[in-house]
């Protein structure tokens, strides 16, 4: 649903950044879209970090990202309606997105290769850190179509690293004696 | 078109589902079960393979004796079991428990069962220990951002319900947003420290301790839940009124704030000792909900209204007076049924710890009440005939009444964590002996801890 949720948020950001920021916004729920779809995961999460409870650590991760989406989303929509004016308050979002990244790196304790969730937590977390620069840069140059484009990128690549599988799986061949056998 | 998009939306959106770590999924006996016949072996059964170690289930008996074998793998390398030493007499059993995940994880639980006798819930567990003072602190930073938050939003909705001015506004909204995320955090705090005494694990190792035991198995855990849930809700709801300027959100984010709230008083000694009953429970939300909606009504007036609302003070302020004397009322009644509740002699008072901490309760109380009945008595009529003068010192002596109050909920924390004194019903000799585990209670508050044996 997450994933659904970080493809959609793609899809309208690569719109915005395709056709420009006065043409996406002619229809005004158009400028609302992205920033509600955000602050709505942030709200959903909390039923899966209080739900998701078989370590502490997924529970505080899962935790985590629901008080950072829904802060960069509260950020953005308060930003949409003129309730908060200077473009550096995106830079809660880009914070939000460092949060989300340290969150995934400092939870998956294994080396890259150790598995396939290894790999994956890994690369979301380092996508997630380089969101938050294309953010940064996003700040000095709002109106630049790279800068846009290369965050919504971001979007739909963490879509895609959550639609796969977490688990067992080896990345490369199977490198860790511990890992154990592969499930399928 | 647009329905081929909607559909792979909805494909998308629903996934198989995969994880690294190993969950449990089934145990035998199960959470707090109450067995007749004593079981011959515990088991647990993972959702995929782990590697166990001799010493990955340990069962304990309510005095601490070892009652399992080395425990070892099963053919299904998915399930890890035990045998049992004898068949197991009356008793309350902890079952802990620790297995290698196959992404080389230790990861750690327990739960317990009774024979012929019901289980205890996994906080009171063999070698889980009682709170401690970070804990103390921890709850009443709980009660004070509880406080900030629902308090805060009563004020709107009970006593400035129209606008403020832009400022003003503003800093009512910073406040209760402050008060929002540390009730979100600090509550999400205060689980996993209930959880750490439980588990009795390393921090490392808490880090991958399974919780679920403790929050389906315990109403502290249930509480956890549906209060997080819900104030996440009330967040959001507080958020839509800042972003719309519309105050109707705010009188549902105040109900579900207060009705959430009652989550403490239907998992605290209201609800869970000898003599709770509803009234119990309710008297215990009258309670804290009074302080929280009086507390946070005083800090709004001496931070918001006061300083920045220069035409509202006056009827603002007049408005609250006539509040705040209900809510201490409320206060009062309430806290006095449940004192005679939980201390049925007046000796308790001075002889017992939890009558000790009730009693610096209550002089906090009567400071509190002090203040306020000089504001009643003094600044109350002034400020009716007129007197703007007042108004310079006012906010100060405000906030240092919420000061007084908020040192009340101090002690109010360590009396949650504190367990009042046991009511003794009248009981002839035989039956005391027959008496189970309600007054066997684990003696394991004052064991050590297991933090060295618990180790693989």
């Amino acid at each position: 649903m997450f994933a659904t949720g970080f493809l959609v948020l793609g899809l309208c950001q690569f719109g915005e950044a395709i056709v420009g920021t006065e043409v996406w916004r002619r229809r005004a729920w158009r400028a609302y879209l992205w920033p509600s779809v955000f602050f709505l995961m942030g709200v959903l999460m909390w039923p899966v970090m209080t739900f998701f409870t078989n370590s502490t650590i997924h529970m505080l991760a899962h935790g985590t990202w629901a008080e950072v989406l829904m802060i960069a989303g509260a950020t953005e929509l308060a930003l949409v309606r003129g309730k908060l004016s200077s473009p550096w308050w995106r830079l809660m979002t880009a914070l939000a997105f460092a949060v989300s990244g340290s969150a995934f790196l400092i939870h998956e304790q294994n080396g890259w290769f150790f598995q396939r969730s290894s790999f994956l937590h890994h690369a979301m977390g380092w996508t997630l850190f380089g969101a938050a620069i294309v953010l940064l840069a996003r700040c000095i140059r709002p109106r630049s179509v790279a800068t846009g484009s290369a965050f919504a990128l971001t979007f739909v690549v963490i879509a895609v690293m959550l639609y796969c599988d977490r688990d067992l799986a080896p990345v490369f061949g199977h490198l860790s004696p511990i890992a154990g056998a592969p499930h399928r | 078109m647009r329905r081929l998009a909607v559909v792979a939306l909805l494909a998308l959106a629903f996934p198989a589902a995969a994880f690294a770590h190993a969950s449990l999924q089934h145990t035998g006996p199960s959470y707090r079960e109450r067995l007749q016949t004593a079981p011959r072996r515990v088991w647990l059964d993972f959702d995929q393979t782990v590697k166990a170690l001799p010493n990955s289930i340990q069962v304990y008996s309510s005095r601490g004796d070892v009652v399992s074998l080395p425990a070892r793998n099963e053919k299904n390398a998915d399930y890890v079991s035990a045998q049992l030493r004898r068949s197991l007499p009356r008793d309350a059993y902890t079952v802990r428990w620790h297995v290698i995940s196959s992404d080389g994880h230790v990861i750690s639980g327990l739960f317990t069962f009774g024979v012929r006798t019901p289980a205890p819930p996994p906080t009171e567990a063999y070698g889980a220990s009682g709170p401690t003072r970070t804990e103390h602190v921890v709850r009443w930073l709980y009660f004070l951002s509880l406080a900030l938050f629902v308090g805060g939003i009563g004020f709107r909705v009970l006593v400035v319900r129209g606008p403020l001015p832009p400022r003003a506004e503003k800093r009512f909204y910073a406040l209760t947003a402050i008060g929002a995320l540390a009730t979100l955090n600090v509550g999400i705090a205060a689980f996993v420290l209930r959880a750490e005494d439980a588990l009795q694990l390393p921090f490392s190792r808490l880090l991958y301790g399974d919780l679920s035991a403790i929050v389906g198995g315990t109403r502290f855990g249930q509480a956890f839940v549906a209060m997080t849930l819900g104030f996440a809700l009330v967040t959001a709801l507080l958020f839509l009124s800042w972003l719309t300027d519309r105050t109707v959100f705010l009188l549902p984010a105040f109900l579900l704030g207060l009705g959430f709230a009652s989550g403490l008083s239907l998992s605290g000694h209201s609800a869970a000792d000898a003599g709770a009953s509803w009234k119990s429970e309710l008297a215990d939300w009258v309670h804290l909900s009074a302080a929280c909606i009086w507390i946070g009504g005083l800090v709004q007036l001496a931070v918001v209204v006061l300083p920045l609302a220069p035409d509202l003070r006056r009827s603002a302020f007049l408005r609250f007076s006539s509040v705040a004397t209900v809510l201490v009322a409320l206060l009062i009644a309430a806290g006095t049924y449940l004192s005679i509740l939980r201390l049925p002699h007046v000796h308790d008072l001075w002889t017992t710890g939890y009558g000790h901490v009730l009693l610096v309760k209550l002089g906090l109380v009567a400071l509190a009440l002090a203040w306020g009945g000089i504001h009643r008595l003094v600044a109350v009529p002034a400020v009716a005939r007129g007197g703007e003068g007042l108004f310079a010192r006012l906010p100060r002596s405000v906030l240092g009444e919420s000061f007084a109050a908020m040192a009340v909920l101090l002690a109010a924390a360590i009396l949650v964590d504190s367990r009042p004194p046991p009511r003794v019903p009248a009981q002839t000799e035989l039956s005391r002996k027959a008496s189970t585990f309600e007054t066997k209670t684990f003696v394991s508050r004052s064991t050590p801890f297991f933090r060295t044996e618990a180790g693989p």
